[in-house]
């Protein structure tokens, strides 16, 4: 890899996001068959309150089974600037798997 | 809906003649309630401390209007007026809302210690229609139950953490517990003949034993939080529509746009 230190898992949100020990990410649950998808953030003081506000701004209009609620400051991310390690150097298109997203929807539907 | 007071499937507290007027004031006094508090929550929205309590606030304001529709719809087939008219087109004194809820908002502190207050006698008076025989009331009881355990949540993790806070937030609240007090234990006044609801055994917990639990769980939760009971006697006044100059100007306000045309259709 050379001398550059890889950063995945070494980029902390709190170096972007200000205040970031009071702001949870906030993931909702549509149905049991359906992941957690973050659908945005609440200022909150602990979990306990995060989840109370993050029900009424994000669980209130759509159907919603489950909430996570997860502090900025425990968020492992990438860096930006590490985008040599999402590009391919080869043509990889035989891993697309196309068809399996399409077996993901079908069991979605069930 | 008329059918829920004389069709087959009400409930005999409906249908009996004797009973049916005090089952109408106990539902007209929980919709009034729902309605007053509902609109003093929504003079919040824009206002809020912070951006997520304010949706969350305006959120609950609008559930509890909600809650005040549905039991609107109730009276409003009794008496054969739309519950606009209802809601919109009476006089302070045909209100029956308890007197607490009427009150200016004042500070954050006072908005979430009365919303406590209220959240845990509502919790206690929609326990005891629930579980009583009283049919298609009770049902709608239960759903109402749903979502004012949210509502219970909300006000409650507000509390704690504002008396938690520090010296400020502490006063503040013990403050706004020592100025709702008295207005709070006017939440259980009974309604008009509800006595006759309970020797008739179709609402138990009667209004005073409902008094003593909300009584119990507010006290076991302010000594947790090392908050101070005042002694006080209860201030009555609301359930026989005795309200506060706070109330006709809230009305007034609430009406404004309804009274520009009271034969629209919304």
């Amino acid at each position: 890899m050379g001398a550059r230190r890889l950063t995945a898992s070494g980029m902390r949100l709190d170096q972007i996001v200000p205040d970031a020990g009071h702001v949870f990410a906030v993931f909702r649950q549509d149905t049991k068959n359906d992941t957690h998808v973050h659908v945005g953030d609440v200022h909150a003081p602990d979990h306990e309150m995060a989840l109370v506000l993050a029900k009424e701004q994000f669980a209130r209009r759509d159907p919603c089974v489950n909430l996570w609620a997860v502090r900025y400051v425990d968020v492992a991310a990438t860096s930006y600037d590490d985008v040599d390690m999402f590009a391919p150097a080869t043509d990889k298109s035989y891993r697309f798997g196309g068809s399996y997203r399409e077996q993901q929807r079908t069991y979605r539907r069930r | 809906m008329t059918g829920t007071w004389t069709g087959p499937d009400a409930p005999p507290a409906a249908r009996d003649a004797h009973t049916r007027p005090a089952l109408r004031a106990l539902v007209l006094a929980a919709a009034d309630d729902e309605l007053i508090l509902g609109h003093r929550h929504s003079e919040w929205t824009g206002f809020g401390p912070d951006i997520e309590s304010d949706v969350a606030l305006s959120s609950i304001a609008q559930e509890e209007m909600g809650h005040a529709r549905v039991l609107y719809e109730q009276v409003a087939a009794l008496d054969g007026v739309d519950i606009d008219r209802l809601a919109f087109g009476r006089s302070p004194q045909a209100f029956r809302n308890a007197v607490l809820l009427e009150r200016p908002n004042g500070d954050w502190a006072f908005t979430i210690v009365r919303a406590w207050l209220y959240d845990q006698a509502d919790a206690v008076r929609l326990a005891a229609i629930a579980a009583s025989p009283l049919g298609t009331f009770a049902a709608l009881a239960r759903t109402l139950q749903r979502e004012e355990k949210y509502h219970l949540l909300f006000s409650d993790a507000w509390l704690m953490r504002l008396t938690r806070s520090g010296p400020d937030g502490r006063a503040r609240i013990q403050a706004a517990v020592e100025a709702a007090w008295p207005e709070a234990l006017g939440i259980f006044e009974a309604t008009p003949d509800v006595s006759v609801l309970v020797e008739a055994a179709m609402l138990a917990p009667a209004p005073e034993e409902q008094a003593a639990r909300w009584d119990a769980d507010v006290r076991a939760r302010l000594a947790e939080l090392g908050l101070d009971v005042p002694v006080a006697n209860a201030r009555t006044g609301g359930r026989a529509g005795r309200h506060t100059p706070d109330l006709a100007a809230l009305l007034d306000e609430m009406t404004s746009v309804w009274r520009t045309d009271p034969s629209a259709r919304w």
